[in-house]
């Protein structure tokens, strides 16, 4: 039996897929620890679940719906994560002083995980829950990419490794798809996405599902609430546009279509019970979040993709080459452009239902849970093997 | 071809403005009034792919004596976000009186 612990950001997309890789541990007789947000932690993963505390920058990951492009970037990393990996750093050491682990687990963004592991000597390995960071996204802008590396190395106090954080020597698993990177580095191990089974699924009519029309979710993710009261207006009215072929499902956990005329038989919820939806709806309109992309390739459904910001714009450029789906412009779209989207992706002959298709198939063949516990596994062995057998 | 290019500031500002429409066609940029004070990122929310087909509009009009992507990779961050048409073509016009 090995310990890990997982040291996790207060951000859903990056907690889920490891929900089930801390199950799996568990079913194995391994000893599981967390650290991050307790709330978080326990409402994704279980109640059950032990958390060491961390605490968090207290102004959040609030952005204005403008912020965007290279200055979300700037904020991102100055105003949170590099802020984060400060305030997470305490409450991550006590987790290693006295929960001990042989390996963490650590996301790529919550970097106290690796910079602590380092200093205690401990393996880490890298979880990655976005396809943007492996593919060397700063490869052009050199002078951005030290002005990163320069902040990452400047949170090292003392001896450590000389690695960057965010890739662990011991190696990186990534919950993404292979058609979404393409060829990776080494030490990069692609595992496919780990779809997260929902602990509670908010109720939803599926007696009011239309079996005449194609269904089309409209989805801007848990973090945009804010940001798209004018998207989902559009949205809204693409639907009046479409609405002899298509029945609108859209989340609207901002309550911002309250009073904006819908046409018969759209369903509006404030969440929605999206894995089970997906095996239900002909396309996904999203932000283009990490998680809601790989849910909806798994199950085979091309996306009309209108990235806001961070990896979006990325995530959604890897869709449209993998011809699983189209962009559209997040802050300029309007119904008309919005409408011809979906009718693009929906139309059997423009191929994104079959590429979409193909991908699904090809992923539910995978098991991204088992194959990170494996490598998990192997790497606590040879330490308990060291531990005892001096070499 | 690439000859004669005129290295008249106000020209190469119309030039560029006519790639910016066209790289942004899906944008609806073609009202928008592009001036050297235009911001690639708050004004015509360019995304980094944007830059990429823009890299390329260049690169067919003015062939090697304007890299583009030197210019954008001798940025920082600051200057990234801050980043102005009119650089550009003082970039581009540079470039083109050092290779005249």
């Amino acid at each position: 039996m090995s310990r890990f612990l997982i040291t996790v950001p207060p951000l859903v997309g990056h907690v889920n897929p490891l929900v089930g890789v801390a199950a799996e541990l568990r079913n194995r007789g391994h000893d599981v620890a967390w650290a991050g947000l307790p709330d978080l932690v326990h409402r994704l993963a279980g109640s059950d679940q032990r958390v060491f505390a961390c605490a968090m920058p207290d102004r959040g990951l609030a952005r204005s719906p403008e912020l965007t492009g290279p200055a979300a970037f700037r904020f991102l990393w100055d105003e949170f994560l590099l802020p984060l990996a400060i305030t997470m750093a305490p409450g991550v050491t006590h987790a290693l002083d006295t929960f001990t682990p042989d390996v963490v687990l650590t996301d790529q963004h919550a970097v106290a995980g690796a910079l602590a592991a380092e200093r205690f000597g401990v393996p880490h390995v890298t979880s990655s829950t976005t396809s943007a960071e492996l593919v060397d996204p700063l490869a052009g802008l050199p002078k951005v990419a030290a002005w990163l590396t320069g902040r990452l190395a400047a949170l090292r106090d003392g001896p450590g490794g000389t690695s960057d954080p965010r890739f662990s020597p011991h190696g990186v698993l990534a919950f993404t798809a292979r058609e979404l990177v393409g060829e990776t580095g080494p030490g990069i191990h692609v595992l496919g996405p780990a779809i997260a089974p929902r602990r509670t699924e908010p109720d939803f009519p599926w007696q009011d599902i239309d079996l005449d029309r194609a269904v089309v979710l409209v989805t801007l993710g848990t973090a945009n609430t804010d940001a798209g009261t004018r998207f989902l207006t559009e949205a809204a009215a693409a639907l009046h546009l479409l609405a002899d072929r298509v029945q609108g499902v859209i989340a609207d956990p901002g309550h911002v279509l309250a009073d904006v005329p819908l046409p018969a038989g759209t369903i509006v919820r404030e969440y929605v019970p999206q894995l089970a939806l997906l095996s239900e709806v002909d396309a996904v309109v999203s932000h283009g979040g990490h998680g809601t992309v790989c849910e909806s390739l798994w199950h085979g459904v091309p996306l009309v993709l209108a990235p806001i910001r961070d990896d979006q714009p990325i995530v959604a450029g890897q869709v449209v080459d993998a011809g699983a789906g189209v962009r559209v412009r997040f802050g300029r779209v309007d119904a008309p452009r919005l409408a011809a989207a979906v009718d693009a992706v929906l139309d059997p002959a423009t191929g994104h239902h079959a590429a979409a298709a193909a991908i699904g198939r090809r992923l539910r063949t995978g098991d991204a849970v088992r194959a990170a516990a494996d490598f998990l596994a192997a790497t606590a062995v040879p330490r308990r093997r060291g531990a005892s057998a001096s070499r | 071809m690439t000859t004669d290019l005129s290295t008249d500031p106000a020209a190469v500002l119309a030039d560029i403005a006519g790639m910016l429409r066209t790289v942004g066609a899906d944008l609806g940029l073609d009202d928008v009034e592009i001036t050297r004070a235009t911001t690639f990122h708050d004004d015509l929310e360019l995304e980094s792919i944007d830059l990429v087909v823009l890299s390329g509009a260049l690169r067919s009009h003015y062939g090697e004596r304007v890299n583009f992507a030197e210019f954008v990779g001798a940025l920082e961050l600051d200057e990234i976000i801050a980043l102005t048409v009119g650089r550009l073509v003082d970039h581009v016009v540079a470039s083109l009186a050092a290779a005249a």
